[in-house]
Parts: structure tokens; C-alpha cells; sequence
């Protein structure tokens, strides 16, 4: 192997010419390629070429070390002149014209097989500069010529490194129907990989049906194996999320496209069966109203779950369509876990040397499985399947170490196992804390997400009467934010943020009564930000929590009672509305509780102050708003109304 | 046809709300960390005998009619600490479950026998003995009917004497979060009986905390 003093995929060729120079007898070989490659001599050209194919083909690491040497140029050289050469001058003699398509043919298929399955062949192809050369030999004579330059661009369209193709650009959807129309097969299939690569926006996906892309592909359906998987996977692609593309899809040939469809998920051959259910999936996550049928479902789900059998890439895609099909709907994960889902993909995954990709499909499948349904993570715990996940969070992929991670996860929403401390031991909690330092981030996103489930301290307030360690907790957490912090991540610009900031203060002021002094800190700072919210904010759910740190405050002593009523209540008479009459009158009746508990609070009976309060809650109109309540559409808010009536009703008729 | 549970004051639905839904509206008194505290009569025919019980709700998924949370008995004679279980419940919302138990050792009769000790069941009864009361709806009913089945002790062994074999018949009252339940196991003391009331915790009035799993 010579050892390039460049890690570049791009060389130039005199700069690994010159460091083969001093290498071994292999790169001498290599340079002896160098040199016939840039011979003017065809026979020697063509030799060259079919030498250099035959030596790359499936070995990455000659491919590599054939790119460091930069043999890729060269290459690209002698398809660009030939490529050139047959635009500029039709007529040639006809056995120099010979000469050219073999070069032609053997030079584009040695650029295709750097590309194929590979980036780094595919980034040395797009730098020599020889894209559109290749897209030239599409209009070539000779038929030989542009199945080979068609079957290049297919290689270079398989990677994500491939230029996108703008198709709302009119000459670009021109030139795909082309390709779409032509009787050779690798041209129509360039023109499916172009789509599956390039298509994304839903602007696009409407062009291309207005294009008539979708009646061309169904067409496609009906030809060889290759155009039959072609066109599954462009179909999927232009369907996803597209409800336009689904029902013009569904709806041609009376039905018949769509049962042909579900006809290829019979197909002998495994990926045209996992290529017609990942369509099939696209069409049902598309629009809900097709394939509801319990047979289609079950037949997805037992077919996917064998495809995982497959050796091959087949196999290390399945676990993602399977995901897919699953991935939140519990009537699909039910019929998953009656296949016998979690057990299949747990004996998977005690495989030795899975590929990661499988790995981490699995990992997602099963993190899909036990998202919603406790039988799922019960058999999965059952199965002693922690270990294994345990073990992936310390994998070497990051993306596998994200799938443990999503997967912990969704298991740990179990509250039966959280409250038996079923993950916080030492094969859980010490890899997960390492995860939080991961460099990659979205591994340390994962990390957390688990953590915070299992932190989750059910134990913690088991005795209703040992809530000192409660309040050392809470203080702890107050003391980290601090009162400014918090006041000030109470009004953050985002909604969602000042929602889960208020749930926060809310959860921080239940349980052990002294911790409702708290939001007293600081001049009271927490309690006014949460006012101004109340006020100011503009979703039901931040209302809803906002009302429900009121209502617990509220809960307190008389003083904390007054604070609220201070809160509610403006001081001066302006005029304003209290904002809770606005939130009495609301038609979410979650809101309506919250606050028809805070005035059950503010009353409650045999605390000295409540009388004086319900005398000013009377005045602000908030008693006759809540006596007319009473027929509430809502039975909880219904009975709190009625608490609080009754509660009325002990201080006399001061209220009407 | 799902049936309407009669109701002295029956209110004026809202239009549309509610179609095909059966199961319980969500009583906030019945949400996740709400505290309960009480007593469970185990006496037997030697003698009588109360255990101080707390239950705290933990989990609530409506939709599957589950509840789950956890029972601490405070004076139980042969332990040394405070005994703590933990238990999930099945909400009778005549959609994922009936009054019929079908399972741990209780019979259709059996189910009646315990059911009838709630007042509150009594207008229920005629329905129920046909099809377990799959043909009520109970989403507007004052009281929540469940049955709470202890799964593991928290903090002693399963070696510690005790039994956790049989379930509570529970009747929950939604306007002011009073539980009474009766234990069924054939092999103790019949007709247990459990009373709990819904706890302040030291304040004067009530708090509701708030969470989710991520």
C-alpha cells in the first residue's frame, strides 16, 4: 500500500505521480497505469482502462489508494475529449468513431465504479470536473455509450454528494421526462434516481406531478425488475407527505396502480418487496383514509419483521420502514407485539458484528415498539434487552449511541419500572452521565432526554409524611436558577419555553407547604412575572399553568392567600378586568378548573381571611361569574363549582 | 346504544363534544401526585385491626383506562418500616374495562357482591348484571369505579409476611376525591374495607402538580 502524504481525495496527478515515485513495487504498478492511461495510443488507453475497472471493482481500499494517486483525472480526461470530440465532429470514419465508444464506454464505467457505494469516489469524479461530460454521452449514438453513461450517473445519484437537480426550472423537468420516456432501461432508471435524490419540497413533488411524473412511473411499474424498484422508490418519494400525489396515485387505473402495488409486496425478490411496503407506508402516513384494512396492516408488519432476516442492505433498511409503519400508532405497534416484534428484533440484536446501520435501525424499531404500550416494554424488559442497549450506549458510532439512547428512552416511560428503580443502576446511569460530554450533540440531547425520565424520583415522596427531603430538593433546584432567572425564563420570547418555565414554578410550590415561600424571594419578583403572563400571554396553556401556580400559592397560608388576591385583583379601579373572569369565561375547561380552583383556595373554609376575600371577589364580579357556572358542560369544573358555592353559602349571603 | 347514566341534575351537553366517548372525564382530584390518606379494616374474627394507609397517584392514561401509583400501610404489625406497594388500576369506563374482572380468581358474582357495597353503584346495578355494563356510559357519572391491583412491594421483600394476591373493588367520588374500596383475595379476611380521603398536605386548600415523560 503506499502511504500518500495527502488524506485528499482530489491529488493532482503529478503530485502522486511523484509520490508513487518512491513507493513500492505496487505503486509502480499504479504509476505504470498513470501512464498508459495518458497514452496517445488507443489500444494502450483502452488496456488501461479495463485494467484499472476490473482492479477497482467492490475494493474500496484500491479505490482509494487509486484516487490518492490520482488516476481519476486522467480518466475524466479521456471522456471528456472523446465526449467533445463526437459533438464537434459527426462525421467520422467510422472506425475511429469504434475507437471512441470503447473508450467512452470503458472510461465512464471505470468513473462509475469509483463512485459506486462510495463518497470518496464520487467527491474524485465531481472535482475532475467530468459531471456534464458524462450527461453527454446520454444523447450518443451508440447505444453501448449511453447505457454505460447512464449507469455512471446512476452510481453518482445513489450518494448524497450528487449536485440536486432543479426541477422547477422548466428545462430540468424537460430533460427528466426524457429520461423518463427512453427505451433503455439504466436511462429511465438514471431518470428515477435523479428524483429520489433531488426531489424534496413539496413544491417540487407538486411539479412533478403536474409534469405527469407519477402516471410515467406507474407505467415503469409494469417493466423489468430494475424499473420495477425504480419506480416503487420514486413513487414513495414524490407521495411522501403529499396528499395530492397519494390520490392521484390511488385513484389511477381504477385502483389498479395501488393493487399492483400490494401485488409487489409478494415479489420473489426481497427488495422489491421491502421497496412496494416502504410505498405502501408513504401512502398510508400520507393520507390515513387508505389501508386501513386489519389484513394489509398485518401483512406489513409480518413482512417487514422477516425482511430483517435479510442479509444484506435489504435487511439493514428494514428496521427503518418497519419504524415507519410504527412509529406512533398504537393500533400498528399492538399488531407488531402480537407478531412477536420485540422478541424478533431482540434476537437480532444479539447478533455479533451487526452493522451499524442495522444496529441502530433495530434500536429505533424498538424505541418505535415501546413508545406508547406498556405490554411492548414489559416483554422488552423481560427479555433482559437492557443489556444489550446498555452496551450500544457506549458503541462506537454516534449514531447508534443515539438509538440506545431513544430507545432507554421510551422504555423508561414506564412508570412501573421507574417506580421499582428499575434503571437507575450502575450498567444504566454511569454510561448515560458519560453521554452528556459526547461530542456529538444530538447524542447529548438523547442522553438527557433519558435522564430526565429516570431521574424522575417516584420514591422520593412515598410517605406523605416525610416531605423535609422533598423541599431540600426543590430548594437545591431554586438555588441553581435562582429568582431572577427563573422570573426572567417566564417571560422567554418562546411560548413553548414560558409554558414549561410555569409548569416548573407550579410543580415548585406543590407538595411540602414551605416550599411555596419560594416565589416569595426577591420582592416577590416569580409571582409578578407570572402575573404579566397571565395578562399578557396569548395560549391556553401557558394560562393553564400560570392559573395553576396561583391556585397553589393560594393553597398556602393567609398570607400567601393575600398575595394571590393582590395578583388577581387589580388595586387601583381603572376599570380593567380581572384576567380570571376572562379565564372563567374560556371555552378550554382545563383553564376554567385551574382558576375555579384558585377561588376554591382563596375561600376556603375556617381561614380567617376568606370571608373578606369573598367580599372582593364579589365586588370584582368573579362570585356572580362563577355562580353561573353551575351547569358547567365540564362535570370537573361543574364540582368545583359547586365546592365553591358551597363554600359561599358558609359565610352567609354576602354574595348576592 | 350507550346508555346515560341518570343524574339528578343532568347538565346540557355541549353540542358535538363527547361523540362516541366513554371514557370517565378527567377529575382533577384523580390526577398524577394527588395524596390520599385513610385506613384499610383487616380485622378478622380474632380481632380488630386498621392499618393508617397513604396512596399517591403516579400515572393516569385515560384513554387505556390506567391508573397506577403507590400504597403505603403505616402500622402494619409484623413490619418494621412503613410497607409500601405499588399498584395499577384499571378505570371502569365500560370501553377498555367493565365491571366484570374476568381474571384474578373473581367471578361475575363475585364482581357483584363487592360492586353493591358502593350506594353509588346501585343505579348502575340492572345494566351491569346483563353485560358487565358495557351499554353505560359513566363519562358524566359523579363516581370513577376501579379496581387497584398491588404488582410489587417497593421497599421490603416479597418475604416480608404479607400478601399482595388480591385487588381492591374501588369507588372514587369525583366531587370531593373521597376513595372506599373493598380488598378481594379468597384467601383473606372477606370485604376488607379501604377509606381514604383526598389530603391538603398541611395546607389550607388544594395543589396540583404537573408532569411528563419525555
Amino acid at each position: 500500500m503506499p502511504s500518500s502524504a495527502s488524506a485528499s481525495v482530489s491529488v493532482s496527478a503529478s503530485a502522486s505521480a511523484s509520490a508513487s515515485s518512491t513507493t513500492t513495487t505496487a505503486s509502480g504498478a499504479h504509476s505504470d497505469l498513470l501512464t498508459r492511461l495518458t497514452s496517445s495510443e488507443f489500444e494502450v488507453q483502452l488496456k488501461a482502462l479495463r485494467e484499472l475497472k476490473n482492479r477497482i471493482i467492490g475494493n474500496r481500499t484500491k479505490k482509494l489508494s487509486f484516487i490518492k494517486l490520482g488516476l481519476v483525472p486522467p480518466v475524466a480526461a479521456i471522456l471528456e475529449s472523446k465526449a467533445q470530440a463526437q459533438v464537434q465532429a459527426q462525421a467520422q470514419a467510422q472506425a475511429q468513431a469504434r475507437h471512441d465508444s470503447n473508450l467512452l464506454v470503458q472510461s465512464a464505467a471505470a468513473l462509475g465504479s469509483f463512485a459506486c457505494g462510495f463518497d470518496a469516489g464520487v467527491q474524485a469524479v465531481l472535482d475532475a470536473g467530468v459531471f456534464p461530460n458524462l450527461f453527454l454521452l446520454l444523447s450518443h449514438p451508440d447505444d453501448k455509450v449511453v447505457d454505460a453513461g447512464a449507469r455512471s450517473l446512476r452510481m453518482i445519484y445513489q450518494s448524497k454528494l450528487a449536485p440536486k437537480c432543479d426541477f422547477l426550472q422548466e428545462k430540468n423537468m424537460e430533460f427528466l421526462l426524457s429520461l423518463l420516456n427512453s427505451e433503455n432501461e439504466n436511462v429511465t432508471g438514471l431518470g428515477a434516481s435523479i428524483i429520489i435524490h433531488s426531489c424534496e419540497s413539496t413544491a417540487e413533488q407538486k411539479a412533478l406531478c403536474h409534469a405527469g411524473v407519477v402516471k410515467k412511473l406507474i407505467s415503469l411499474l409494469k417493466g423489468s425488475l430494475s424499473q420495477r424498484d425504480n419506480s416503487l422508490e420514486s413513487l414513495a418519494t414524490v407521495m411522501k407527505n403529499n396528499v395530492e400525489a397519494v390520490s392521484e396515485f390511488v385513484g389511477s387505473e381504477s385502483g389498479r396502480a395501488l393493487s399492483s402495488v400490494i401485488g409487489l409486496t409478494k415479489d420473489r425478490y426481497p427488495r422489491t418487496r421491502l421497496l412496494a411496503s416502504m410505498c405502501l407506508i408513504v401512502i398510508r402516513n400520507t393520507s390515513a383514509c387508505y389501508l386501513q384494512d386489519i389484513g394489509i396492516k398485518t401483512k406489513l408488519v409480518h413482512l417487514l419483521l422477516e425482511l430483517h432476516d435479510d442479509p444484506g442492505q435489504v435487511g439493514d433498511e428494514a428496521p427503518f420502514a418497519f419504524s415507519s409503519l410504527i412509529s406512533e400508532k398504537p393500533d400498528l405497534q399492538k399488531l407488531a407485539f402480537e407478531a412477536n416484534a420485540i422478541d424478533k428484533l431482540y434476537n437480532h440484536l444479539q447478533k455479533s458484528q451487526l452493522h451499524p446501520k442495522r444496529f441502530q435501525g433495530i434500536l429505533l424499531a424498538l424505541a418505535d415498539l415501546c413508545s406508547k404500550l406498556e405490554s411492548c416494554r414489559s416483554r422488552f424488559l423481560s427479555l433482559q434487552a437492557l443489556n444489550l442497549v446498555s452496551d450500544a450506549l457506549t458503541h462506537d458510532s454516534s449514531e447508534v449511541r443515539t438509538a440506545a439512547c431513544m430507545c432507554l428512552r421510551c422504555v423508561s416511560r414506564s412508570i412501573k419500572n421507574l417506580c421499582a428503580g428499575n434503571f437507575l443502576n450502575e450498567m444504566i446511569a454511569p454510561p448515560l452521565v458519560q453521554l452528556l460530554d459526547d461530542p456529538s450533540t444530538s447524542v447529548q440531547v438523547a442522553a438527557i432526554s433519558v435522564i430526565g425520565n429516570i431521574a424522575v424520583d417516584f420514591t422520593m415522596r412515598r410517605s406523605l409524611f416525610v416531605q423535609c427531603g422533598d423541599n431540600v430538593c426543590k430548594e437545591g433546584i431554586f438555588m441553581e436558577f435562582t429568582a431572577s432567572s427563573l422570573a426572567s425564563v417566564i417571560c422567554d420570547p418562546e411560548p413553548f419555553v414560558q409554558e414549561q418555565a410555569l409548569a416548573l414554578i407550579r410543580n415548585l410550590v406543590d407538595g411540602c407547604i414551605k416550599s411555596v415561600e419560594l416565589v416569595f424571594t426577591e420582592d416577590g419578583m416569580i409571582l409578578d412575572a407570572v402575573r404579566r403572563q397571565l395578562q399578557n400571554a396569548s395560549t391556553d396553556e401557558i394560562w393553564i399553568q400560570g392559573m395553576y401556580v396561583l391556585s397553589n400559592v393560594a393553597s398556602g397560608t393567609e398570607f400567601h392567600k393575600e398575595a394571590v388576591m393582590h395578583q388577581l385583583i387589580p388595586q387601583e379601579d381603572n376599570g380593567t378586568q380581572s384576567f380570571i373572569l376572562k379565564f372563567l369565561q374560556s371555552n378550554e375547561s382545563q383553564l376554567r378548573t385551574a382558576a375555579v380552583w384558585a377561588i376554591v383556595n382563596l375561600t376556603f373554609p375556617s381561614c380567617p381571611g376568606s370571608f373578606s376575600r369573598l367580599v372582593k371577589l364579589h365586588s370584582a364580579g368573579i362570585v356572580s361569574q362563577i355562580k353561573s357556572m353551575v351547569n358547567d358542560p365540564c362535570p370537573d369544573v361543574k364540582l368545583r363549582v359547586r365546592t365553591a358555592l358551597g363554600q359561599f353559602t358558609t359565610f352567609g349571603d354576602c354574595s348576592t | 346504544m350507550p346508555v346515560r347514566v341518570a343524574e339528578s341534575s343532568a347538565p346540557s351537553q355541549l353540542s358535538g363534544s363527547n361523540c362516541g366517548q366513554t371514557s370517565p372525564s378527567a377529575c382533577s382530584l384523580l390526577s398524577v401526585g394527588q395524596a390520599f390518606s385513610g385506613t384499610q379494616n383487616v380485622s378478622s374474627l380474632q380481632k380488630d385491626e386498621a392499618w393508617r394507609v397513604n396512596v399517591r397517584i403516579q400515572g393516569c392514561d385515560l384513554e387505556h383506562g390506567y391508573l397506577c401509583g403507590t400504597m403505603e400501610a403505616l402500622n402494619v404489625p409484623m413490619a418494621d418500616t412503613p410497607v409500601v406497594t405499588f399498584w395499577e388500576g384499571e378505570i371502569v369506563d365500560t370501553k377498555n374495562y367493565t365491571f366484570f374482572t374476568g381474571k384474578w380468581e373473581a367471578t361475575p358474582e363475585d364482581d357483584i357482591r363487592h360492586w353493591t357495597k358502593f350506594p353509588s353503584f346501585s343505579a348502575l346495578q340492572s345494566h351491569v348484571e346483563v353485560d358487565g355494563g358495557k351499554s353505560l356510559d359513566l363519562s358524566n357519572y359523579q363516581y370513577i369505579f376501579m379496581r387497584w391491583k398491588e404488582q410489587y412491594f417497593v421497599n421490603v421483600g416479597t418475604d416480608c409476611g404479607l400478601t399482595i394476591a388480591g385487588f381492591y373493588y374501588v369507588c372514587f367520588s369525583c366531587s370531593d376525591g373521597s376513595i372506599n374500596g373493598f380488598y378481594y383475595d379468597p384467601n383473606s379476611s372477606p370485604f376488607q374495607k379501604l377509606e381514604l380521603k383526598s389530603t391538603n398536605e398541611g395546607r389550607q386548600g388544594f395543589s396540583f402538580s404537573s408532569y411528563e415523560l419525555r
